[in-house]
């Protein structure tokens, strides 16, 4: 029973970074209707920002989060011309394969300018480990935790309170209503993706200084498990994404405390090809608009 | 021919089948990101039924054409009323589980007096057919090429049989297919079931020609690229997801002009060509102008 308790603890908090992931997601395909592949290649580069100012100059934490930040927003900004910008409106499965190559791009130059199979990355030594009674909760997770809440709570007021929450919104019901009613679409999708990839940065942070180490493959690794919560959890709904990841998160350690690493695996695709099959709405998903259903079509 | 020719030769063959079948289910309008399951099925197959079972090559591959058409067809039956993108995750979620199964199948028979069969994570070793027959690398290739031969044939057959024509209607406007009385559904699932047959038949040729195959090797990366080829190449015809390969394999690893940066020049390039068109190098426009072309 302690140990149920326990991984739940440990899966809602690697979960909560599964639902960050998940959130970059939704936010892009609100936006685009279309799927960012490098998404997680994106973060990658970040990460190998922030692992290379630790090796340098054995930078703090606080200028180490900030470059991981910064260059998962510069790299994202240069999928956001080539795959998307600029390429044509009505081609959305152009937009997936370009993203696609992108993403091997941005993998390979990481590859390449950092050669050795990981890297060390600066963990929160300094913190305490947390004990709730018979439970511990790793200083990490309790970050994890908190930055997922806050930042969702600061998403959700940017959303429903502001101007540009609004427009987002506008344009993520339907594009062309939002063109006719003088939004700037190509502005407001622009910074979007700029936010979504500030958001994988912060969870590709916090993942990378749990870890304490990072290879080149924490790229697709991002990217499928961002994927699979937002679908777990519903397609273009920010609740969702967060409820998916924790579920994703939540599964994945029970999984792999009671039946070990093949077992989580096997455990964890059969529930979402089930999941996807009994439940293709997400679990807190809606009844999708007929805008939305026709773009999720087309992709 | 010297054997590095050949076998960047049957690389690209092996990698055009995985290629034509994600093409075949993005004409049906489907994408898949999990080929690679039936690549794998294949492989296993083959390989079980000639390694361990014994039996003669042509059966074995076509016990593993078989399973992977089978197997494709029972997976797209309660997926193809999916939408896109959870179509796509869900090929995800199958191929993934396909490979972390494979992790784990361990099936070892007693052959000759040694242990043969898939073990796990340590793979499968000793799909020795071809060695044993004595096919020289060379007329394997030949092998590999006839039976590519033989798939792009029968696109050719189903181009004029119309079933193509269905599957681009079903793939374009499934509800004005629907409304023209086409089985929209029925006809997915045909689509799956021989995009699942042609990979497996690329898994059973690949299984014999390495002699050892791992689950590892049938990676979402693996799937993934074979649904670029497609889009590269170009969604008319099936050359596109051929020319795909060869962009990718021919030019940029076999002539190693690029070497270590091959993924930095290729994935370049097909942002490029894709910016400039978003169907690929031979879209339907152009395979429209060379048939007009061909037929003055």
């Amino acid at each position: 029973m302690i140990d149920l308790v326990q991984n739940m603890l440990d899966g809602l908090a690697i979960g909560s970074a599964y639902g960050l992931l998940a959130l970059g997601f939704t936010l892009i395909f609100g936006v685009m209707r279309r799927l960012n592949m490098a998404f997680g290649s994106s973060i990658l580069v970040g990460i190998f920002a922030g692992a290379w100012l630790h090796g340098q100059w054995a930078a703090g934490m606080i200028p180490i989060f900030a470059a991981t930040v910064a260059g998962a927003v510069v790299a994202s900004a240069y999928v956001e011309r080539m795959s998307f910008a600029w390429i044509r409106g009505d081609a959305a499965l152009a937009s997936m394969a370009s993203s696609f190559a992108i993403w091997m791009q941005l993998e390979e130059l990481v590859a390449r300018a950092f050669p050795q199979r990981s890297y060390a990355f600066p963990t929160f030594e300094a913190l305490p480990m947390l004990e709730l009674g018979p439970f511990f909760l790793r200083p990490e997770h309790a970050a994890m935790f908190l930055t997922a809440a806050v930042l969702v709570a600061a998403l959700h007021w940017l959303l429903t309170r502001t101007l540009f929450g609004l427009r987002v919104r506008t344009l993520s019901d339907s594009r062309d209503a939002a063109r006719v009613s003088g939004v700037d679409v190509g502005r407001v999708a622009v910074l979007t993706f700029g936010l979504a990839a500030a958001i994988g940065g912060v969870a590709g942070f916090l993942i990378a200084a749990t870890d304490g180490q990072i290879s080149t493959k924490l790229g697709m690794w991002a990217t499928m498990k961002g994927l699979i919560a937002m679908v777990i959890g519903g397609l273009g709904s920010l609740r969702g994404a967060l409820v998916g990841g924790l579920v994703l998160g939540v599964v994945e350690a029970q999984a792999q405390w009671y039946l070990g690493a093949s077992g989580r695996e096997i455990c964890t695709f059969a529930l979402l090809f089930a999941a996807l099959i009994l439940l293709p709405q997400g679990l807190v998903g809606r009844k999708d608009t007929l805008a939305r259903a026709e773009a999720v079509r087309r992709i | 021919m010297d054997g590095f020719t050949i076998s960047v030769l049957s690389n690209i063959a092996l990698f055009s089948f995985l290629a034509i079948s994600a093409w075949v289910l993005l004409i049906a309008g489907e994408i898949s990101f999990g080929q690679q399951a039936y690549f794998a099925l294949g492989a296993y197959g083959a390989g079980i039924a000639t390694a361990v079972w014994q039996w003669p090559f042509a059966l074995g591959v076509a016990f593993g054409i078989g399973l992977g058409a089978l197997v494709g067809g029972l997976v797209a039956w309660p997926a193809v009323r999916l939408s896109g993108l959870h179509y796509a995750i869900a090929t995800l979620a199958f191929a993934e589980l396909v490979r972390a199964t494979l992790n784990v199948f361990t099936y070892r028979r007693d052959v000759g007096g040694v242990a043969t069969g898939p073990d796990g994570a340590n793979g499968f070793r000793d799909i020795r057919w071809v060695y044993e027959a004595g096919l020289p690398p060379g007329a394997y290739l030949l092998v590999i090429a006839g039976c590519l031969a033989g798939v792009i044939g029968l696109v050719a057959l189903l181009t004029r049989g119309r079933f193509m024509a269905r599957l681009r209607i079903v793939g374009e406007d499934p509800i004005l297919a629907a409304m023209m009385g086409l089985p929209v559904a029925r006809t997915r699932i045909a689509a799956a079931a021989l995009a699942g047959g042609i990979a497996a038949l690329g898994g059973a040729l690949y299984a014999h020609l390495a002699t050892y195959v791992e689950p590892a090797q049938f990676s979402v990366m693996t799937g993934v690229h074979a649904l670029a080829y497609g889009l590269i190449g170009g969604l008319g015809t099936v050359f596109g997801p051929i020319l795909g390969v060869l962009i990718d394999i021919g030019l940029l690893e076999s002539l190693r002009i690029f070497a270590g940066y091959r993924m930095v020049v290729f994935g370049g390039l097909v942002a490029v060509v894709l910016i400039l068109r978003p169907r690929g190098v031979l879209d339907e426009r152009m395979m429209h102008r060379v048939a007009a072309w061909l037929r003055r």
